[in-house]
């Protein structure tokens, strides 16, 4: 989380796509930048080998006024999906605010998409932050491929914690679903540093309260 | 309901007030604080030339990634880094854990000149930096506030 600066009116949130190597992180950002009013965004800086694989991050700066009264400026990352990068994703989610997970829906990648989210965990257990604490969003890509597993079992995969998360069916190729899921991850994270956000939500109600037997129950017991 | 660090109006006038005087004495072009996640806190100096945001992320990136360089000759991380180019060059150092000084000079002054006051510099920003941490502002909006319609549009 950074400082706000109340001279110059402005937000700064970090969203930084987070997946698997090939999945379509850079895909995402590439086609955002190349849509987008030019006016809203800066330049695309892609850090990448000669073979087009992101080697240290992607970063692509948006601005938006979504905040009566203030510039919001929202910094979105991508991450290097090859394992062997760890601790540049660990850099790169140094101070983040919100995420997006970007699956491979193929069947064969079902593997690294456990592997990725596992390691997304335990980067962010590293900063003492629980997956939890974070706005997230979950992307089915690459759904034009036909080798793909159903939406259900990727959630069941992906997106069976206590807390479920929005996922979209995404073709970051053709930009189905792109500008939907970093809109519904800017709105999750907004509201988190609203006001509104505060009000205390009802406690649930114990499912089961374990009860101490009485002295009287133990010994009947024991005889 | 997350309340997020904030810089007020006086705290940043402190703040260009240090960097400012930083400036004229080292004669760099500008000067820019951040955060270690890349953010920008505050900036002085001649913005015209560059983007800032930009400069920001790649200067955490540059920090953090030589950090496991410093660890092989036993040190916790280089305390500055310096990126000499033919006309204008970058000086980047340590204010405190969380936080990094970007100095971006040219032909007027020396490396050593830079160096010299940043140090100083540093010093005084991290101060002021913890008195805000210390007992700070924290900023949060009404939900109203925030707009209906989709943040990002796809043109």
């Amino acid at each position: 989380m950074s400082i706000i600066n109340y001279a110059s009116r402005e937000i700064q949130f970090k969203i930084v796509y987070y997946g698997p190597a090939l999945c379509g992180k850079t895909t995402n950002l590439a086609y955002i930048h190349q849509r987008i009013n030019p006016e809203n965004r800066g330049d695309l800086v892609s850090l990448a080998t000669a073979a087009d694989r992101t080697l240290f991050f992607d970063f692509l700066p948006l601005n938006a006024v979504v905040i009566k009264g203030f510039v919001t400026k929202f910094q979105l990352y991508t991450v290097p999906g090859q394992v062997i990068y760890n601790a540049t994703r660990q850099l790169v989610l140094r101070s983040v605010d919100g995420m997006i997970f970007v699956a491979d829906s193929q069947w064969e990648k079902m593997e690294e998409n456990v592997e990725s989210f596992k390691n997304l965990e335990d980067n962010l257990a590293k900063q003492n932050i629980s997956i939890d604490e974070i706005p997230y969003v979950l992307q089915y890509n690459k759904r034009d491929l036909e080798n793909i597993a159903p939406v259900n079992y990727l959630e069941y995969v992906l997106n069976n914690r206590k807390r479920r998360v929005q996922s979209f069916e995404v073709i970051s190729s053709t930009g189905q679903n792109v500008f939907a899921s970093l809109n519904a991850v800017s709105q999750i994270l907004l509201h988190k540093f609203s006001k509104q956000s505060d009000v205390p939500k009802a406690a649930p109600a114990p499912v089961a309260i374990p009860v101490e037997p009485s002295v009287a129950q133990k010994q009947s017991a024991a005889v | 309901m997350n309340a997020i660090p904030c810089l007020t109006i006086e705290d940043v006038a402190n703040l260009d007030g240090i960097l400012g005087n930083f400036l004229t004495k080292a004669e760099a072009e500008l000067t820019v604080v951040i955060d270690r996640g890349g953010n920008v806190i505050s900036q002085f100096g001649d913005m015209t030339v560059m983007d800032v945001t930009i400069i920001a992320a790649l200067a955490a990136g540059s920090f953090a990634a030589t950090k496991e360089l410093a660890r092989r000759i036993g040190e916790v991380e280089f305390n500055a880094l310096y990126h000499q180019g033919n006309g204008n060059h970058i000086f980047m150092n340590s204010v405190d854990d969380d936080t990094i000084m970007i100095t971006v000079f040219g032909r007027r002054t020396t490396v050593g000149l830079v160096r010299f006051y940043s140090a100083s510099t540093a010093q005084s920003v991290a101060a002021l930096l913890k008195s805000l941490s210390n007992g700070g502002h924290g900023f949060s909006f009404d939900a109203s506030d925030i707009t209906a319609t989709p943040v990002f549009a796809d043109q």
